[in-house]
């Protein structure tokens, strides 16, 4: 193997990053685990690590996918977007803090499972900026909040879509 | 747009609609959660441990051969039952919580039955903790080094059913305990028979009318996202632990006696949870325990972590619960009988608390009134996963037979089960009708619709039957319930700039009483004119700087520290009034604060922060310590009414509407209960629909430990929710509020069901309802 074959390089957050095969990066590391013990980005969260919680939802290439179950080295060559790499006025994450519309309660409670939610919502709005309530809950049902905050998030979901369009801002 | 809750009294901050404090920094993933926090780049010399897991429902270990996996390169230490250090360990249980305060080893609950060895050798459930833990220098070495090591198992008979268990012959589980599987009698819990008023005998004799059925109550786990994380340091004679456990104070103490050093030598850091529910009372967990052992041993610090699988390590007790009632014909309840039987699992922790405790509150509270009640329980031991806390813990049991017996009473008598309910029910403070009871039920009518949608059991044609259903319950968390924890600690700072360092301990898992605390603390601050923004309060409690923390526990915290912030701002004014007096040189009597100023009779006085800038420049500091109110104020009630459409071809219930009716007392923060009121649901609809744990009855082990078969509801499975906020009760003290967190989760498995017996006119009494129940209850299977 070449020396340029013995290094991943993965776009991560707008920036590439080179990883050597074997030392930072070994070939059964999730990307899950790259992320947060290797870089440090622990706003994906890690709870079932075997995809039934979409707490670790991160971006591969605009879409949304659960980075507990993608290998690292399969994303080699790729762009990944985690929640540290959304703008600060980002209008998912403000929808979803600032929800408090009476009669669906707010859109988060422990925030555990809040950016997972969050990076789904993008790659949602990103194909569908104005989605129905439906295709929302089908979009968002392969994640679970515990504390159950399923009818804030949906009203967050639809009011960034709402906001992003009459603003033209793309997700 | 919805409309909100109408507010009794005009408030400021208190009672709002508005996003919650934390909500930015949670919904950009910024917040740092234990296993954040305790990242191998944080901690270059960290170690993890694994700890053996049982692969038997029953067994002892005979003997263990740790050999193969100490060479194991990576491995740095292994602890085993046989080590001094472990097995001088006192047995111990979850008591030490005592529901609410800090307890000592002397002083906790269920002294009789102090049933948990720390890494003992005796497994009394498929994947108990026990026998070995390792510490390597990554999670796969430890793992891999469990492997190694050679167990002799003496695989022992287990049961599971506790009815079996109870039976002579049944294998005993906890033999140091008792030659039984019926926990014994406690001084806590009392008598088998807890509960005995009047005579229960003859007024079920004189009785027009008497129902009787059972309810069973399934084994579901409280499922916090946030697994079990801690990381302990112990270098020298100090040690420190971070940790997601929802309390510090407490688990400094059970850290300090149970491994014996000094409380100053304890610290123990918590901030940010992700989810509790109930879950991990102190002491049903050896973890703490053992990785600070392992911590002493290696001189570095320790992680432990569940995963996701290994943090099914607590549930809610499942019970069978047997309910009677008798009436007049005029539909005055003249008696009620329950009887429980709970399964405790493998150890016992707070079982005896939902068997007896919470049933015997109700009987001083909502059933005031009736003259004749029998209760008895007997919690058992079985081969199952331990029950412990969980989000309204006893009340959902209990409930699930109350509403039951409830709505089958007023069938027979032809009564709408609400003015059955509104006829006897109230509080032994109160008087008859309750009002509170009158508005969560009428509320909750109004709003499911209940007059136009109710109609007889089972007289819907066609295979998708409709009907709606509803529970009750009084809720258990008024002021005077709390007195039991002690003194609520808080403090205030007032830089000099008129800004805020608020105290008010207490570990963050979600419930939105931070928000609740700020906005108190606002509102009590009103003098000073300030704004949410300018008061600041800390996520990290930490036992070496705070001050005692609120638990989070009894769903109350959203107010009891803000009733104590009430009086500390109180000494606030006091103490600037003082300091005023001094630098205009006036009397105190002559001077007021309101709105940032100082208020003179004589002078123009001065603003607040020119006052904070004469002089030394110091802030003014007040801390607080009070007990909860003990002033005797009844309890408010809640309630649950519920719309379910049900396919009779295929046994498939659908929840179609839910509404979840809260008399708050006070609304603290309206958008937090709405989440609180709407949130419940997601454990409500599942326990009700689709939680259990399952296990393999040939081999006693549990077979779905993850979150794919054990079924969470998801945002496309929840119906349409309905909060109701209500202010009719009216508590005692500066606010007059009560907790209502739990009870949002508790009467919505009963109102559910009576919602399906309404649509299908057969009774399914099992949670959760999957549809081989409704199937067979139809005869279909």
């Amino acid at each position: 193997m070449s020396r340029k074959e013995n290094i991943i390089r993965i776009k991560v957050n707008q920036k590439w990053c080179e990883f050597s095969l074997g030392q930072d990066i070994t070939p059964n590391m999730t990307l899950s685990f790259l992320l947060r013990e290797k870089l440090g980005l622990t706003g994906l969260k890690v709870s079932c690590d075997e995809g039934a919680c979409g707490a670790c939802t991160v971006l591969l290439d605009g879409k949304a996918v659960l980075s507990c179950l993608t290998l690292a080295v399969s994303v080699h060559g790729h762009e990944i977007t985690t929640i540290e790499g959304l703008a600060e006025n980002d209008p998912v994450v403000k929808a979803f803090s600032e929800q408090c519309e009476p009669g669906y309660g707010t859109a988060l409670q422990c925030g555990f499972c809040t950016p997972g939610f969050v990076m789904s919502t993008k790659a949602l709005l990103n194909e569908k900026p104005k989605p129905s309530l439906s295709e929302v809950k089908e979009a968002l049902s392969g994640h679970i909040c515990r504390c159950g905050c399923y009818a804030g998030i949906a009203k967050a979901v639809l009011r960034a879509g709402e906001k992003m369009e009459a603003g033209g801002e793309k997700s | 747009m919805k409309q909100g809750y109408k507010q009794r009294t005009g408030r400021k901050f208190i009672g709002g609609y508005r996003p919650r404090i934390d909500g930015l920094e949670k919904a950009s993933g910024n917040v740092k959660f234990a296993d954040d926090i305790t990242l191998k780049t944080n901690y270059p010399d960290m170690l993890y441990a694994k700890v053996l897991r049982s692969p038997y429902a029953h067994a002892r270990i005979r003997s263990m051969d740790i050999r193969k996996a100490e060479k194991l390169s990576g491995v740095i230490a292994i602890l085993t039952y046989t080590d001094p250090e472990v097995a001088s360990l006192r047995a111990t249980n979850a008591g030490w919580t005592d529901g609410v305060d800090t307890v000592s080893y002397d002083r906790m609950m269920w002294r009789h039955f102090r049933d948990r060895r720390v890494l003992g050798d005796h497994a009394c459930w498929a994947t108990d903790e026990v026998g070995a833990v390792v510490a390597a220098e990554t999670e796969e070495i430890a793992e891999e080094a469990l492997k190694l090591i050679d167990v002799d198992w003496e695989v022992l008979p287990f049961v599971l059913d506790p009815l079996l268990a109870m039976k002579p012959g049944a294998p005993v589980i906890h033999p140091e305990i008792s030659q039984t599987n019926i926990l014994p009698k406690e001084s806590v819990g009392g008598e088998d028979v807890f509960v005995n008023r009047g005579d229960i005998d003859k007024s079920f004799e004189e009785a027009d009318v008497i129902v009787e059925d059972t309810s069973i109550h399934h084994n579901a786990t409280q499922a916090s996202l946030d697994n079990w994380c801690c990381l302990v340091d112990w270098k020298k004679d100090k040690l420190t632990v971070r940790s997601n456990s929802y309390e510090t104070d407490q688990s400094r103490m059970h850290i300090s006696q149970m491994l014996d050093i000094p409380v100053h030598k304890v610290r123990v850091i918590s901030s940010y949870v992700g989810g509790q529910f109930g879950r991990g009372d102190t002491g049903d967990q050896p973890f703490f325990l053992f990785t600070a052992l392992l911590s002493k041993k290696t001189g570095r610090p320790v992680k432990f972590k569940h995963t996701r699988r290994e943090s099914f390590h607590d549930s809610r007790q499942p019970a069978i619960y047997l309910g009677k009632m008798g009436a007049k014909k005029d539909g005055t309840i003249t008696s009620m009988y329950f009887k429980s039987i709970g399964n405790a699992g493998a150890y016992a922790d707070h079982t005896m608390f939902a068997l007896k405790f919470a049933p015997t509150e109700i009987t001083e509270v909502a059933f005031a009134h009736i003259p004749n009640i029998r209760m008895e329980s007997y919690g058992v031991y079985t081969n199952k996963l331990p029950a412990c806390m969980m989000r309204g813990v006893g009340n959902s049991q209990f409930n699930l037979i109350f509403g039951h017996v409830v709505d089958m009473l007023a069938e027979k008598l032809e009564m709408d089960p609400i003015d059955l309910a509104i006829k006897n029910f109230g509080h032994e403070w109160g008087s008859r009708p309750d009002k509170s009871l009158v508005a969560v039920l009428n509320q909750g009518a109004a709003k499911i619709g209940w007059r136009e949608k109710r109609h007889k059991p089972g007289v819907y044609k066609g295979t998708q039957k409709r009907g709606v259903g509803f529970s009750f319950h009084p809720a258990w968390h008024a002021e005077w319930q709390e007195t039991r924890r002690g003194e609520i600690q808080v403090g205030i700072t007032l830089n000099t700039d008129c800004t805020v360092m608020l105290e008010a301990p207490t570990v963050e898992t979600g419930t939105g009483s931070n928000t609740c605390n700020m906005l108190g603390c606002a509102e009590a601050l009103g003098f000073l004119g300030i704004e949410i923004e300018d008061i600041n309060w800390s996520p990290v409690v930490d036992t070496e700087t705070s001050m005692k923390d609120c638990v989070q526990t009894d769903s109350s915290v959203s107010y009891l520290q803000s009733e104590v912030i009430a009086h500390a701002a109180r000494d606030l004014k006091n103490r600037l009034i003082e300091k005023a007096a001094l630098v205009l040189k006036e009397k105190q009597e002559d001077l007021d604060i309101s709105d940032g100023r100082v208020l003179s009779k004589n002078s123009v006085g001065m603003t607040v922060k020119e006052l904070m800038n004469c002089g030394d420049l110091a802030p003014l500091v007040i801390r607080k310590s009070k007990l909860p109110n003990n002033e005797k104020t009844g309890v408010p009630y809640i309630a649950t009414f519920s719309e379910v459409e049900v396919n009779t071809d295929t046994g498939k219930v659908t929840i179609l509407k839910i509404v979840v009716v809260n008399d708050c007392g006070t609304v603290m923060y309206a958008s937090g209960a709405e989440a609180q009121q709407i949130g419940g649901q997601c454990i409500g609809v599942g326990e009700a629909l689709t939680e259990e744990i399952i296990y393999d009855e040939e081999t006693g082990i549990p077979l779905n430990f993850n979150f794919i078969d054990y079924k969470i509801p998801t945002m496309a499975d929840m119906p349409d929710i309905d909060p109701v906020l209500l202010e009719v009760w009216k508590g005692a003290g500066e606010y007059g509020a009560c907790g209502i967190g739990e009870g949002t989760v508790t009467c919505t498995p009963r109102s559910v069901l009576n919602a399906i017996y309404n649509a299908i006119g057969v009774r399914v009494n099992d949670i959760p309802v999957k549809p081989e129940k409704v199937l067979r209850a139809l005869g279909k299977a």
